[in-house]
């Protein structure tokens, strides 16, 4: 795909598309009872350490995407296979996250449409703009960051105008001690939403700036880590702890509170077009991972492997469960099983393989 | 170089074509095959197969605003019946000419035959369809079938589900005797322990006769008039029973939901004055460091304006005013007691005494919250109300001073 580089400013609101994507209409952290948006800050702290890591893998290599130095680190029989489940696993998270915003569309509005139609044009939308190439997705980024803001500032002014959010909602804080909250950071919120930053490690090496380009990421994982924490205290705090845990959704029913003396209401389309935008993101972002691995790894050309793998995206995405329950369930228990291996073992392995090196083959006095 | 332009041409055309496939996909329902629903009466139907009666109130959108209206009612009544709320939905089809949209259901009345068998079962449909929404109010039809309510003419809205709506608002900023309760307040109110939902009750008023046509406001005096009656108290998903008059006051201060009340003391000089207390300020708190014996407080702010003062009363010396600003917190005060007293003796902590405990103490409220009612029925309270007459409106004293 050429010698693309991407401005720091683009970098920045597509991580913060991408980290925002589903998470901000599903409840969140809801293992935490109503101080979810706590479990959510400190799950952006353990990220930040995370995405810390791979940021010192890319600047020691800050040429090459994670499945080049994987092969380049631990040689080429050990480093293939592992490249090539990473690949698969960004194909998954894609696949996974197409059928999360699927299904949701069709709860939310669309109940008669074929689930896999809705699959379908999301999909296609995303590889066409692929099919353009990575800086047109994250040109688009910035468009589209600036709408979600104004849908937010926009569905906030109104919610204080109809006198929906009662603070109060949110106490007892830590009712039941830190407890709760560390088992939510544990079995979710380091991972979901903030360790599927392990992708932007093959999307790194098209930063305009090596020195500052990691720096703009985090704090875009910071700003949307704060809006989102924000955005579930308001959840909560409109319709109380236990209606948000109950719902798969729960910015939806808060939105739909907004009523200004009958006139203004029904305003809940705007979280269709927030969770459209944020799954078109979220998916495009995995969709665009997966693709320069494979241009990488098997030497193909980029554009021409976007079909095939719309085809698998969709087809993992379908055949991925029979009912939303069951993906749900699945994706629950993958977080705390299987992503830690990708998002943290398999990283810090290749962390302490670079230092050694380095140290051994640095220039020493003497 | 022409077969490139042709296909970008060809390209051009298929773009445009496209967004025609995407107008709604399946789920489109042409406006023309709608039918809005405006408000929603559940009845307890006879056996368990009809156990919802459920009437929809729907609006004949030519006869509200189209140019050629037939001169009809504005809006019609079917009524399906089922063991589920859905099911009923359903059944209704069957004299529907059209989809019945339930997106802009603005009231739910709910009969006191069913309300007091229990609404658990029936409010989960409500927020579970994603069509229906949360900001619709709930009513209890007292003393009445609740199809009854959805079937009476209205003077200041063709709608009378939109009638009844405005009906709450007025009276709940004026009277202070009700207040909005919403689909999701009354899920809440089921959740909280020991309580209970308040929700407001409907009636009608004069003949059923001839409620349901034009005729019931061909004259001055209409034959039956939609009012807003009392609050319904619930423990847990039952009613219970009517809180009334100052009881009903008082628990809507406690909600601290009150716009403007009227207080009327009678002096002991003789005569009634009037005030309106148009502001009031609520706090609940607790002292619960032993949860088996807390002690809550009730801290009130009012500020008051004078608007009948039938009386000989000096109303230029700040003493007077004083001392009547003292009637209105001694006034308050039983207002506050009388809601506690009733709530009592319902049995159920729809004031959210008990929320307000866990707040204070989480730990201590795990370990009564299985016999709360008990607790609920004895703990100590305090009031400590404060008001204050800020002025004496247009006039200072009445012309009966100087006769």
């Amino acid at each position: 795909m050429g010698k693309v580089k991407i401005g720091l400013l683009q970098f920045f609101t597509l991580t913060v598309l991408f980290e925002l994507g589903t998470a901000l209409v599903v409840n969140l952290g809801m293992n935490a009872g109503r101080d979810a948006w706590m479990s959510i800050l400190i799950g952006c702290l353990a990220g930040l350490v995370m995405f810390w890591g791979y940021v010192y893998l890319y600047r020691k290599h800050p040429d090459m995407p994670f499945t080049a130095y994987t092969r380049k680190l631990l040689g080429t029989t050990a480093g293939t296979p592992v490249a090539v489940m990473y690949i698969v696993l960004y194909m998954n998270l894609a696949g996974r996250d197409l059928r999360d915003g699927s299904t949701m569309l069709a709860m939310a509005t669309m109940h008669n449409t074929p689930l896999f139609i809705l699959s379908m044009l999301m999909i296609l939308s995303s590889a066409y703009v692929l099919h353009k190439g990575l800086e047109v997705l994250t040109r688009t980024s910035l468009m589209f960051t600036i709408i979600v803001l104004l849908i937010g500032v926009f569905s906030l002014l109104l919610l204080i105008l109809s006198g929906s959010i009662k603070l109060f909602r949110l106490l007892p804080v830590l009712e039941n001690g830190i407890g709760p909250v560390m088992d939510s950071v544990v079995h979710q919120n380091y991972m979901f939403p903030f360790g599927e930053m392990i992708c932007f490690t093959m999307l790194m090496p098209y930063l305009s700036d090596v020195k500052k380009g990691p720096w703009v990421i985090a704090a875009g994982m910071l700003i949307s880590a704060l809006l989102l924490s924000a955005t579930m205290a308001l959840n909560i705090s409109v319709l109380g702890a236990d209606i948000v845990e109950r719902s798969p959704l729960p910015l939806m029913p808060t939105i739909s509170k907004i009523s200004i003396s009958d006139f203004i209401q029904r305003v809940d389309i705007f979280v269709v077009m927030v969770l459209i935008i944020g799954v078109f993101f979220k998916v495009s972002v995995f969709f665009a991972a997966a693709l320069i691995g494979i241009s990488e790894l098997f030497n193909l050309p980029y554009r021409r492997m976007v079909y095939p793998v719309t085809l698998m995206i969709l087809f993992t995405s379908m055949l991925d469960a029979r009912s939303f329950t069951e993906h749900l369930n699945e994706g629950g228990r993958l977080l705390y099983t299987v992503y830690p291996l990708f998002m943290i073992v398999i990283p810090v392995i290749l962390i302490i393989v670079t230092a050694i090196r380095s140290y051994f083959s640095a220039p020493r006095p003497g | 170089m022409k077969m490139r332009r042709l296909c970008t041409f060809l390209l051009a055309v298929l773009q445009l074509l496209l967004p025609l496939v995407l107008t709604g996909c399946w789920d489109s329902v042409e406006l023309n095959r709608r039918a809005i629903v405006s408000g929603v009466a559940i009845d307890r139907g006879e056996g368990e197969k009809e156990k919802y009666v459920v009437s929809f109130q729907v609006i004949v959108a030519e006869e509200i605003s189209g140019k050629n209206t037939r001169g009809i009612s504005p809006v019609v009544l079917y009524t399906g019946k089922g063991r589920t709320m859905f099911e009923a939905l359903a059944n209704a089809s069957r004299q529907t000419a059209r989809f019945l949209s339930l997106g802009h259901v603005r009231v739910l009345v709910i009969s006191e035959k069913l309300a007091r068998e229990g609404i658990k079962d029936m409010l989960d449909v409500l927020e579970r369809e994603s069509d229906t929404r949360l900001t619709s109010l709930i009513f209890v039809a007292k003393g009445q079938p609740a199809s009854e309510l959805m079937s009476t003419m209205t003077v200041f809205s063709k709608i009378p589900a939109n009638d009844l709506v405005e009906k709450l608002e007025t009276t709940s900023k004026q009277f202070g005797y009700n207040f909005r309760m919403e689909v999701d307040d009354v899920i809440r109110g089921i959740q909280l322990r020991g309580g209970g939902p308040v929700i407001n009750g409907v009636f009608t008023d004069g003949s059923r006769e001839k409620a349901d046509s034009n005729d019931n406001f061909k004259t001055i005096v209409p034959h039956a008039i939609l009012k807003v009656s009392e609050l319904a108290a619930f423990k847990d998903d039952k009613l219970k029973g009517w809180i009334k008059g100052d009881a009903a006051l008082g628990t809507v201060l406690l909600h601290n939901k009150i716009k403007e009340y009227p207080v009327v003391i009678s002096h002991p000089q003789g005569g009634y004055i009037a005030f309106n207390v148009y502001q009031s300020q609520v706090r609940l708190t607790v002292a619960a460091k032993d949860p088996e014996h807390p002690v809550f407080t009730v801290k009130i702010s009012q500020q008051v304006s004078i608007k009948e003062n039938a009386n000989e009363l000096n109303l230029i010396s700040p003493a007077t005013v004083v001392d009547l600003s003292s009637h209105v917190i001694k006034d308050t005060t039983r207002k506050i007691k009388d809601a506690i007293d009733t709530a009592r003796k319902y049995n159920s902590d729809y004031l959210g005494f008990g929320e307000a405990m866990e707040r204070e103490n989480p730990q201590g409220w795990k370990k009564v919250m299985k016999h709360w009612e008990d607790i609920f029925a004895d703990c100590e309270y305090k009031i400590e109300a404060d008001a204050v007459i800020r002025h004496t409106d247009m006039r200072s004293n009445s012309f009966q001073v100087n006769p």
